[in-house]
């Protein structure tokens, strides 16, 4: 019906242009792909950390930097300070638009050296991204910035491998990369953002995303629900098991003892 | 890595054997000396890892279970002297909600961690260094009569006061005759402290009972167990409903180290001298004194940290 209403003119003129808009899409696709395994990481009772493997392709000659991103939350932290001869808490800094994991790899280590100014990834772009508010001075904040940094990687939380990305040849002018990373134990349950950046002369010349949800469960699961959403009864319980264990071993240590 | 174990409250893996071996090492200490353990565990699972409001919270948990484990051990010893525990326990109670009261001004006011770091280097450098005087000029006295009270050397101000104070009654277990204000104020003293610095108290107590109550060290040992036993059944609860901190894996863990230690413990200590007991606690007392001494003095490597603690 449609079609008579359009008339075969019409349909000459856009069928030719559908054909070349798909056939571009399915470039665009192919162009930066991003595969993640797991897909979805599962917090059961022996986690402890894992690996990650990020397999990906992209033009050939072009960088990738692969980054794994937690989502922004509001953190407070302590900051320290000397008062006589004492170092104690003197205040409170509040950092905003800092995510929750940052992990970031490369294909060449120049692509994390900090030297590409207009860089949207690495630790200078993430900087930049960070506010700072609270019992901080203005000419401090470069400062507790880079110690903020510190932190998240001394809690393995945050991470950069420059030339972490191995990249080999693939076939229709595209290559390979690979890398591993290492999701470590104290993650939190959550949706992270896994993206690839295509680099051309320190630009980003296409990226693609996938998600990768971190989930608790079996033993795990049930334990944060019980503590979260029934607290008095797991407090009960928490005693009562300590209580039974107390005496079951002062018991059985009665049988074999000889007081 | 290998036996790890995920504990999903302290959100991260740690390492079975060496949970179960700073429960175990904590856990005889507790039945050697009828200590808690939490000023000595809070610290070491801060070291292992673990963050310290779980630390904190969970170290109760598991106090519960080597105080029960220790109490009962004493208890077929006959050396728990349930009268004046009760009385301690309740001091200890309304102490301990004073206390809880008093950190509440202190954060309003800006440092309470500093006041509750300078409340342990105090009271850990005052007790310690008493106990290990003490008993080193008593064990080189050759000291024959041990485990018997002494007020007969010591007519001092203090005992005169004690005896001056009205309701005297006879603590037959304990072989003292005091009156009961004497260990519900001692006891309101010692929650206080244990409120601010976020324990169960007990390397308190055991002084407070030894030197001001004069009671014999065996018994000491039993009935400060006992009043520890209640005083962490109170906030392990209160922990998990508040703060969600109690973290049972860790907590189970831990508490089988700890009864295991704590048997062993409560057996050796009948084979030691009282002097020997004291002059050991002593100088554990003295080293995490110096430990935290240290950590207020020298300067962090970052001066940037989570909030938490007790």
């Amino acid at each position: 019906m449609r079609s008579r209403v359009l008339g075969w003119p019409v349909i000459a003129w856009c069928l030719p242009l559908l054909v070349v808009l798909c056939l571009a899409a399915e470039t665009k696709a192919e162009s930066v792909t991003l595969q993640v395994t797991p897909d979805v990481m599962e917090i059961n009772s022996f986690y402890q950390g894992h690996n990650v493997t990020v397999t990906g392709t992209l033009p050939a000659g072009l960088g990738a930097v692969v980054e794994v991103v937690g989502p922004t939350a509001e953190e407070h932290l302590r900051r320290k300070g000397r008062r006589g001869p004492l170092w104690m808490n003197v205040g409170t800094i509040t950092v905003d638009g800092a995510p929750s994991l940052y992990l970031v790899l490369s294909s060449a280590a120049d692509l994390l050296s900090g030297k590409l100014i207009n860089a949207a990834w690495g630790f200078p772009a993430l900087i930049q991204r960070i506010s700072l508010s609270g019992d901080v001075q203005d000419n401090e904040k470069d400062k507790f910035k880079q110690q903020f940094l510190e932190l998240k990687e001394s809690e393995q939380l945050y991470g950069a491998w420059p030339g972490g990305l191995k990249v080999s040849p693939a076939d229709n002018g595209q290559q390979k990369v690979t890398g591993t990373f290492w999701l470590p134990s104290n993650i939190r349950p959550d949706t992270y953002k896994v993206c690839l950046t295509a680099v051309r002369d320190g630009q980003a010349a296409d990226r693609v995303c996938t998600d990768l949800p971190v989930q608790m469960v079996g033993f795990p699961a049930f334990l944060m629900t019980l503590a979260y959403q029934h607290g008095a009864l797991y407090g009960i319980l928490a005693v009562v098991i300590a209580i039974v264990v107390g005496f079951v071993m002062g018991y059985l240590f009665k049988g074999g003892g000889g007081h | 890595m290998p036996l790890s174990l995920y504990l999903p409250i302290s959100g991260s893996a740690t390492n079975i054997l060496l949970l179960l071996g700073l429960g175990g090492a904590v856990g005889f200490l507790s039945g050697l000396f009828g200590v808690g353990g939490g000023f000595l565990m809070t610290p070491l699972l801060i070291m292992a890892g673990i963050p310290s409001t779980v630390a904190a919270a969970t170290d109760s948990n598991q106090i519960v279970a080597a105080s029960t484990s220790g109490t009962y051990a004493h208890y077929r010893l006959g050396n728990v002297d349930f009268k004046m525990g009760l009385l301690l326990l309740v001091g200890g109670v309304v102490g301990g909600t004073l206390g809880v009261q008093l950190i509440k001004i202190l954060r309003a006011m800006g440092n309470a961690d500093f006041v509750i770091k300078v409340t342990y280097v105090i009271m850990l450098g005052v007790i310690g260094g008493y106990m290990f005087v003490e008993s080193l000029q008593s064990m080189r006295k050759t000291a024959p009569e041990e485990a018997k009270p002494r007020e007969p050397q010591r007519p001092s101000v203090y005992a005169r006061l004690v005896q001056a104070l009205p309701w005297q009654m006879r603590f037959e277990k304990s072989g003292v005759t005091l009156s009961p204000i004497m260990p519900f104020v001692l006891g309101t003293f010692v929650g206080i402290l244990a409120a601010i610095m976020g324990v169960g108290g007990g390397f308190i107590m055991v002084p407070v009972m030894v030197y001001m109550l004069r009671m014999p060290m065996h018994v000491v040992v039993g009935t400060s167990l006992f009043q520890i036993l209640f005083t962490c059944i109170n906030v392990t609860v209160m922990q998990a409903i508040t703060n969600h901190t109690v973290d049972l894996v860790l907590a189970i863990i831990l508490l089988i180290g700890s009864t295991l230690g704590a048997q062993f413990g409560a057996r050796i200590s009948r084979r030691l001298k009282a002097d020997q007991l004291k002059i050991l606690l002593a100088s554990i007392v003295l080293v995490v004194m110096v430990q935290i001494l240290v950590s207020l003095v020298w300067p962090p490597h970052l001066l940037l940290g989570h909030g938490g603690g007790h």
